[in-house]
């Protein structure tokens, strides 16, 4: 993912979230994941809950009790209408 | 002798009746398929913007269905009608509904595209008390025209918040929530004083109001396939 320079409102930083676990085979490690959301440990960690918290994402342990991220289906679901819902905002103003 | 057989002191026009209720019928439909219909993107996102724009629009639907009620009871003279003859309440109260949700829409909508600028904590608190209170005047007075008359300074009031926010020029929804929000005030009109304005007048308004719905829940149906 490129480097960002406009500053990205609150849905735009949840799909880049969870597009870069998707285009990760849908499993990134948390550390990688922080690193390429561009964002500081703080807010990865605000948007980290509220996802997990809204069910777009899951923890999951591997065999060696490694822990990865995936998407769940309301998270693929959410990137599949991105387009819808951000055309939507944008043509009502809201 | 008390005279206790219906009183019709102003013709009543079965053809002015049957457009009433089928225009509301639509325009409750309307609004309902507005609310129901962007469900999914509210669920999704949990916006704000999204959250008071479906919600303004369910309040707005109620509110065009209790108005058919004082409508049925003041235009079409339908005090004897059973709902009304059941209690003396029935009136005010219907006054008190309408109220309530219409003001309530009215805040809604304005504050779904003023949000962002104009961060409330308290919105819904906020508005309920607004709401709350042109209720109680509409239960007191019985005057949909107070009613719009307050409604139309909300309006002036939001619509100034409203201005102060950079608009989209392009697709001007600003306008029509604007003129969603004049209709209804007019419709306030037309069951307060029916004598002052003529059948054209009142068809020609729902036609409007019906066409600037449908763009509002056509364009909903074209992003929320």
């Amino acid at each position: 993912m490129g480097k960002m320079t406009k500053k990205r409102d609150r849905l735009e930083v949840i799909f880049d979230f969870l597009r870069i676990i998707q285009d990760n085979q849908n499993s990134i490690k948390r550390t990688p994941l922080l690193r390429r959301t561009n964002l500081s440990s703080q807010s990865f960690s605000e948007y980290f809950d509220e996802l997990l918290k809204k069910d777009f994402i899951r923890e999951i342990h591997n065999n060696k009790g490694r822990r990865y991220i995936t998407l769940t289906d309301r998270g693929f679901r959410f990137l599949s209408k991105f387009k819808m819902i951000r055309g939507f905002i944008e043509e009502f103003e809201l | 002798m008390v005279n206790i057989t219906p009183q019709f002191p102003q013709p009543f026009l079965p053809i002015g009746f049957g457009l009433e209720l089928f225009y509301t019928i639509i325009i409750v439909v309307f609004c309902f398929l507005v609310y129901f219909k962007t469900r999914e993107i509210y669920e999704l996102t949990k916006h704000r913007g999204v959250e008071f724009f479906r919600y303004a629009f369910l309040f707005f639907g109620l509110a065009y269905a209790s108005r058919l009620l004082i409508y049925m009871a003041v235009v079409g003279n339908l005090l004897w009608f059973e709902p009304f003859r059941g209690t003396r309440l029935m009136l005010p109260v219907s006054h008190l509904v309408m109220a309530y949700f219409s003001t309530t829409a009215i805040l809604f909508l304005t504050y779904s595209t003023i949000w962002k600028k104009f961060s409330i904590e308290h919105f819904l608190m906020f508005s309920s008390i607004i709401s709350l209170f042109v209720s109680v005047i509409a239960f007191i007075s019985m005057s949909p025209l107070t009613v719009s008359l307050i409604q139309l300074v909300l309006l002036a009031v939001t619509l100034i918040f409203s201005l102060k926010v950079k608009t989209n020029k392009r697709n001007h929804m600003r306008a029509l929530y604007f003129l969603i929000a004049m209709f209804w005030l007019l419709s306030l009109f037309v069951i307060d004083s029916p004598r002052h304005m003529p059948f054209w007048g009142d068809v020609t308004l729902q036609a409007i109001s019906l066409i600037v719905f449908f763009a509002i829940v056509y364009k909903v149906y074209k992003w929320a396939k």
